[in-house]
């Protein structure tokens, strides 16, 4: 299959620029694009990294809440114009939303290319890639994003600024996002990698935050996206997937229930798309990848839409020629070794 | 080679009237006051003062006792104050940037930054934005520019409120990186128990008769290193990558003995 008629080669490609516009993008548009932008974007793009183009919209938030709101209804003096810089926030990020949908997190996150690129060393490495998780295991860790939306980037920040924890909880999110030490480390800067000893939460905080950047870098190398299952974000864009423009749809035929490729492929386990006789199949897990898509061998069951345009539409040709591709790509499997053995 | 030498106490400039004792959740960088921030101009008699918006809106402002309260003009984001006096061949201008809170402007605030104030400038290449601020034992950038052009060569006179004052030349292209003192007496780890300090700036130029003087001041902190170990950080990331390795080794097990 020519390379420019893969879907994962062309998002990968995406991805690629999305990165470095979003690590060093300010060397092309200025430093001070972010405030003009949006300082809403819907991925993890971050304001610590000194050469970033646009910021991702949790900091804002955490700001908003804990350095607006929270103070101010502390002190008694809530006004309606103090909720609108935080309504102004999300609707830039609603609105950037609706054009891309969760596609944000699956064409231009810089942290999930990150972690989709692990996985290809991983693969190369012949580290015998776990496919995928235990079902019990998946659902397990389903809520932890929305923990970690309300906690961290509501809850905790707004208790900070009306004074019931402290101030090291005013952006906690950001204390222990792995987008920060990642992008900034990517644009050369070794600062936000420390341990802060200054007093016992932001020693906790930044011992959280340099563990699991520890794990993901192990992780990702033979689990496909392990911080996205806890990303915030993805619960934010699960709050708002209706409205998004892209769309994952399918026509359910009973085939489906024998084949299961669709969710084999899918790197967030979304098992639901194969056994969904729903049309519209976006799950609060979904990225928008399109891989449930390239790997459906069925003509026209399952379709990645803009609007009602069909981008990518699964098709049993293209299933053959991806599928060898990706066979050639993962190359032979090394056995592992307790096999070997017996 | 400096001719003269600058007088950086006697140069116009600006800077935040001193706190009164913290009120419970003060000392987050001013990011959290929704009342007029309070500003004293220095050596400033007679000087004109105004505000520019994010958009160049300008707002005259009257000095009291050589001081100015500012309120956001509508929209958030970095305003400039700026301060002018002309007597006889001598110009002077003081120029400082506040970040205020409150609707988005929708401009980016290079604008501002990037708009001529006054003949000579210096302008911060960047102005330290959002999580950044002026750190000492960093280096800072700016550029001097007179009439809008780059000032190749600039003198540019340091004078920190911990004592420190150095000179240094900016290059062909008016850029003078500025490597802030490390002038700190450092007692207490963290950001809130070490207020920060203030820098000036100043640079001066002369075209004929004509003499002018300019000051760009700005806040810096202590450099977090003091408290921050990049060593132990590197440290706990290896730790996570050990039980990164553990967690994938048992889950391999696992699922080979199935
Ligand atoms: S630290 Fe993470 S959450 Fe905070 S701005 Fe950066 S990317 Fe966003
Ligand atoms: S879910 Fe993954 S891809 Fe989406 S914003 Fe979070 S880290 Fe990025
Ligand atoms: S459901 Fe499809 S588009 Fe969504 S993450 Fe899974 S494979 Fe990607």
């Amino acid at each position: 299959m020519p390379i420019w008629k893969n879907l994962s080669v062309i998002r990968k490609f995406v991805q690629l620029l999305a990165f470095l516009f979003l690590v060093y993008g300010s060397v092309f548009v200025g430093f001070y694009s972010a405030d003009k932008l949006s300082g809403a974007f819907p991925v993890l793009s971050c304001a610590y990294d000194a050469k970033t183009a646009d910021y991702c919209v949790l900091i804002p938030l955490q700001h908003q809440l804990g350095h607006g709101l929270g103070p101010a209804i502390a002190a008694g003096k809530f006004t309606l114009s103090l909720l609108l810089p935080i309504l102004t926030t999300l609707g830039t990020f609603l609105l950037l939303f609706i054009l891309l949908n969760k596609a944000f997190c699956g064409w231009l996150c810089p942290l999930g290319f990150f972690q989709e690129v692990l996985g290809m060393i991983g693969q190369k490495l012949r580290l015998n890639r776990t496919e995928s998780l235990d079902d019990n295991l998946v659902d397990r860790i389903r809520p932890a994003k929305w923990l970690m939306l309300g906690l961290l980037v509501i809850l905790l920040p707004l208790a900070s600024g009306l004074g019931f924890v402290g101030h090291e909880l005013g952006d906690p999110f950001c204390q222990i996002c792995p987008s920060r030490i990642l992008t900034s480390l990517f644009a050369g800067q070794l600062n936000q990698l420390y341990i802060d000893t200054s007093s016992t939460g932001y020693m906790i905080l930044s011992i959280i935050a340099d563990l699991l950047f520890g794990l993901i870098l192990v992780l990702s190398l033979t689990m496909r996206q392990p911080f996205c299952r806890i990303c915030p974000l993805l619960a934010m864009h699960a709050l708002f997937k209706k409205v998004g423009l892209v769309k994952l749809v399918k026509n359910y035929t009973p085939r489906c229930d024998k084949c299961g490729l669709c969710a084999k492929a899918c790197p967030m386990d979304i098992r639901e798309i194969h056994t969904s006789k729903e049309k519209d199949i976006l799950m609060p897990d979904c990225t928008l990848c399109g891989r449930c898509v390239e790997f459906c061998p069925d003509k026209g069951v399952m379709a990645l839409k803009y609007a009602v345009i069909p981008i990518k539409v699964s098709d049993p040709a293209y299933f053959k020629e991806r599928n060898k591709a990706q066979k050639r790509w993962e190359g032979k499997q090394k056995p592992s070794r307790r096999v070997k053995k017996d | 080679m400096a001719l003269f030498s600058i007088n950086a106490e006697a140069a116009m400039h600006w800077s935040p009237v001193p706190k009164e004792k913290s009120h419970g959740h003060g000392g987050h960088g001013g990011h959290d006051r929704h009342a007029g921030k309070p500003f004293l101009l220095h050596a400033g008699e007679g000087a004109e003062v105004q505000l520019m918006s994010p958009s160049k809106v300008v707002q005259p402002l009257t000095l009291e006792h050589g001081r100015v309260s500012v309120k956001a003009m509508g929209t958030g984001n970095y305003h400039a104050l700026v301060a002018k006096r002309s007597v006889g061949d001598l110009h002077e201008s003081a120029v400082r940037y506040i970040y205020m809170n409150g609707k988005p402007s929708g401009v980016s605030p290079s604008l501002l930054i990037g708009h001529e104030k006054s003949a000579l400038e210096i302008e911060p290449a960047p102005l330290a934005r959002e999580h950044w601020r002026y750190y000492s034992n960093t280096d800072a950038q700016f550029i001097v520019r007179f009439q809008g052009e780059p000032l190749a060569g600039a003198k540019v006179h340091m004078q920190t409120g911990n004592g420190s004052s150095a000179e240094f030349a900016a290059n062909t292209e008016g850029l003078v990186t500025i490597p802030l003192p490390e002038d700190f007496t450092y007692e207490k780890p963290g950001r809130m128990a070490n207020p920060p300090s203030e820098f000036v700036l100043t640079a001066e130029h002369h075209v004929g008769t004509e003499r002018h003087i300019t000051t760009f001041s700005y806040g810096y902190h202590i450099n977090p290193e003091h408290w921050q170990s990049t060593e132990l950080g590197l440290a706990v990331i290896g730790g996570g990558m050990f039980i990164g390795g553990f967690i994938t080794l048992r889950k391999r097990r696992r699922r080979e003995k199935k």
